[in-house]
């Protein structure tokens, strides 16, 4: 049976949840005066969760950040920007192909944004017919722009270059912000030296077995406490665990500071994915700053079918060994190799065995095998896919 | 230049850069404030290169002073500016600063909010397209010093007065004596200033507005040179401030009794010269880290090495680890601070109500209570401003939120009982 998503807040708990007939457990985002605090697995008997459970389990799984929200809230205290910090303006940039159906539903979203001056960009990438050009004309606010080079990372880059803010914000077609996501973003980039902000990713829905083992193994939750990382206490090879390029924002200097996204990389290419982590990457060996911060919240519907789910974990493979590629070739950094061999008999090994013993609780064999596949020709694709461009530079 | 009470002087001290000073000038010509109510007065300081010349065929559309003096450091070069200005604030000017056009305005506009004023002015190391360790290190150096002073709630030290971008009244700088012509090297004079002017009851400020860029030249040679002067400078701070002995880096306390510091500073005081080859045959390490773009093992190096050359400087001036134990001795391991002004502050009472009294009475460390039951103490700290209202939010949302929190929820026990029961829970998970 699938799970229910909730967003409760705290403050306002209902006496009862009804109508979960279809679901014999919830995933409840807990939240303090709006602000996402912790997440909480629930039970459901019989379509509904009890009002007695519900308080005292949310308590304890929120634990130590929510009485840590109330106090600040209490304070009137923010832990974020704590001068008179006019947060700049922003563009909101959705890169999409062909999937005019979960667009709207992103859009729709992006509309309940208060209104901060923020401009909403869709780049339509490489596009087979015009129904994405034409749902984005029936919203007036929105601006589109097609690029057709193929590839995730044209697509940022051509967002960058575009956009009339100085803060570009991105998030996929495939996810529906919170109305205070952009907020949640913007609040973090008072220290100059922050290049980057990401948010906290939920899943939109967990209606099939691919979308429960999506979330169980490759979540892209971050936990729930403001978190600023650097080269001091993150290697830029491990890049991975600031977050995703569904829930991010740059600085539109980046582009000088750091330099663009890697066209090489992400979709759209041999490599598959891997163009977010290896800008974060880059950030950080740079000397610049990434903040996490949970209050840029963002729900993300994860791939239906265990055939999409399958490449999705492949893709993962690929794509990280790809930006070790680069990262070892271009950047020279050597502890890419020590960074491999720590994930390779750390995780992926022990994953490996546990499965082949049938441990409970240990991941799809069929999952593990793809990524090892993607890790494997990860670094085949990125020279493939460099030499790719440079022809294609070349013929244009 | 007649006196005039709206006059600014900007003093700039150079040695031997003029192209550098060059810039300085020309970004002074395009100030907002009024041409004809600033002067500028560069003490060149024994400049063997073309400064002089430079000076002497620039067209300032300012009044442009131009004073000569021997080589004997920017305190003095400082002083000898301020003694020959006419202004009735004095904004000091490194020559490797470039101020943006604002500048001088902004630190004109903040000293009419407040007499006894010190504006300190960001000059944050200007874009260069490098990075390498060591210039990432440095800026980050420089950006953090800059982002805390930003943070509404900092508590100012002695050690924020950075002289680059530094403006305060004539007056204040008279009385305080300026700056310490006597310090034996040319790295935190401006410390040593700040130190007097916490003591004098100063009240620092940070103005953004008030923005320049730092043209720095950062490099591994400078940076190991630099810490080996700061190690003799803090020890000259200690001697003339003994009450700052304790917080030093110099100090014991400050160190865990295996850190690789303790160890650096037994090599410097034992084996002097083999601390100096040390140094040298580690060099290519850090050379071949960097090329590897190994961070984290590149970083322990520097920082060891930056700790060997601080202890080394320090060993230049004290000489003998006995030396530096009768320096620091007559120090309690610990500040003392109960005999200073403390202030009970009960939060119960709201916290606006707190903030007002300590703005009243500006005590060195206040005691924090929650109705009767005690929370915490905020200490005094040896260089560091008095207690402001602003300083109260910020350290009872972090250092004193768990047992605020636990005097809170007990009090309201009785009410939502199993509330403050996980509350106890989490917040003894959490410390």
């Amino acid at each position: 049976m699938a799970t229910a998503i909730l967003d409760l807040e705290f403050e306002n708990l209902p006496v009862e949840i009804t109508g979960l007939e279809r679901y014999n457990k919830a995933l409840v985002l807990i939240r303090l005066s709006g602000r996402p605090v912790g997440q909480a697995l629930l039970p459901v008997f019989g379509g509904r969760i009890g009002a007695r459970e519900m308080h005292s389990t949310l308590m304890n799984a929120a634990g130590w950040t929510m009485w840590e929200r109330w106090l600040h809230d209490f304070l009137g205290w923010d832990n974020a920007c704590t001068t008179n910090y006019v947060p700049p303006l922003a563009t909101v940039a959705v890169c999409t192909r062909d999937r005019t159906e979960d667009l709207q539903r992103c859009l729709e979203a992006l509309m309940q944004l208060p209104d901060d001056g923020q401009e909403v960009l869709i780049i339509d990438n490489c596009p087979s017919n015009d129904s994405t050009r034409r749902l984005v004309e029936s919203y007036s606010r929105v601006r589109y722009v097609r690029e057709d080079r193929p590839g995730l990372d044209v697509a940022r880059n051509r967002a960058l270059r575009e956009a009339r803010h100085e803060i570009v914000a991105f998030t996929d077609d495939d996810a529906a912000p919170d109305p205070l996501w952009l907020r949640g973003l913007l609040r973090n980039f008072d220290d100059p030296l922050v290049l980057c902000v990401t948010g906290l990713t939920m899943p939109l829905e967990l209606e099939t077995e691919a979308q429960e083992w999506f979330e169980h193994l490759s979540t892209f939750g971050r936990g729930f406490r403001r978190t600023m990382f650097e080269c001091s206490n993150l290697s830029p090879m491990a890049a991975g665990k600031v977050g995703a390029g569904v829930n991010m924002a740059l600085r539109r200097k980046v582009l000088e500071c750091v330099g663009a996204f890697d066209e090489a990389l992400d979709t759209g290419t041999p490599t598959l994915s891997g163009g977010d982590t290896e800008m974060f990457s880059r950030i950080l060996a740079s000397g610049y700053r990434i903040v996490y911060d949970p209050a840029a919240l963002c729900w993300h519907r994860h791939r239906r079918t265990w055939k999409e789910l399958y490449r999705t974990f492949y893709g993962y493979g690929v794509g990280v060994y790809a930006y070790w590629t680069r990262s070892l070739l271009v950047e020279g950094e050597l502890s890419v190799l020590q960074f491999a061999c720590q994930w390779f008999f750390r995780y992926q090994l022990l994953a490996l065995v546990r499965s082949l013993l049938r441990r409970p609780d240990s991941a799809p064999l069929d999952l593990i095998l793809a990524e090892l596949r993607g890790c494997a020709t990860g670094p085949w694709a990125y020279l493939k896919s460099r030499k790719l461009l440079r022809t294609k530079n070349r013929q244009t | 230049m007649s006196e005039n009470s709206s006059t600014v002087s900007v003093i700039i001290p150079t040695h031997n850069r003029s192209k550098s000073l060059l810039r300085t000038l020309d970004s002074l010509r395009v100030q907002t404030y009024p041409l004809e109510q600033f002067e500028v007065v560069v003490v060149a300081d024994g400049c063997t290169d073309r400064t002089i010349e430079m000076l002497r065929n620039y067209d300032a559309p300012f009044a442009l002073r131009i004073l000569e003096k021997r080589n004997n450091g920017p305190s003095a070069a400082r002083n000898h500016g301020a003694a020959n200005s006419s202004g009735r604030l004095l904004l000091f000017l490194d020559d490797d600063v470039e101020p943006t056009a604002h500048l001088i305005e902004a630190h004109v506009q903040r000293h009419r909010q407040l007499i006894d004023q010190v504006v300190i002015g960001p000059y944050i190391p200007v874009f260069q397209e490098r990075d390498d360790f060591i210039y990432v290190a440095r800026r980050a150096w420089w950006e953090n010093k800059f982002y805390s002073m930003r943070q509404v709630g900092h508590r100012y030290s002695y050690q924020d007065l950075v002289g680059g971008n530094l403006s305060l009244k004539k007056d204040l700088f008279n009385r305080v004596g300026g700056f310490d012509s006597s310090f034996p090297v040319y790295v935190h004079e401006d410390y040593e200033l700040g130190m007097r002017l916490i003591n004098a009851g100063a009240r620092f400020t940070f103005c953004s507005e008030a923005l320049a860029y730092h043209h720095e030249t950062v490099d591994l040679d400078r940076s190991l040179q630099r810490a080996r002067l700061e190690g003799r400078a803090d020890v000259h701070i200690g001697r003339r401030h003994p009450e700052l002995r304790p917080v030093l880096p110099l100090a014991p306390t400050n160190m865990s009794i295996l850190s690789v510091d303790r160890l650096m500073m037994a090599l410097a005081f034992r084996r002097q010269k083999i601390g100096n080859e040390f140094i040298n045959c580690l060099r290519p390490i850090l050379y071949l880290l960097e090329r590897a773009r190994l961070r984290r093992r590149w970083s322990i190096l520097f920082k060891g090495l930056l700790s060997l050359s601080y202890w080394l400087g320090a060993a230049e001036e004290l000489g003998t680890l006995q030396e530096l134990e009768n320096f620091l001795d007559g120090e309690p391991a610990h500040f003392d601070d109960e005999g200073d002004t403390q202030l009970e502050i009960d939060v119960r009472e709201g916290i606006e109500v707190a903030e007002r009294r300590l703005d009243e009475e500006r005590p060195a460390s206040a005691r924090i209570h929650y109705g009767h039951q005690p929370v915490g103490r905020i200490p005094s700290q040896p260089g560091s401003e008095r207690l402001r209202g602003v300083h109260l939010r910020p350290i009872l949302a972090t250092e004193l939120a768990i047992p605020l929190l636990k005097e809170m929820a007990l009090e309201s026990a009785s009410t939502m009982r199993s509330d403050a029961g996980l509350l106890y829970k989490s917040s003894q998970a959490h410390s």
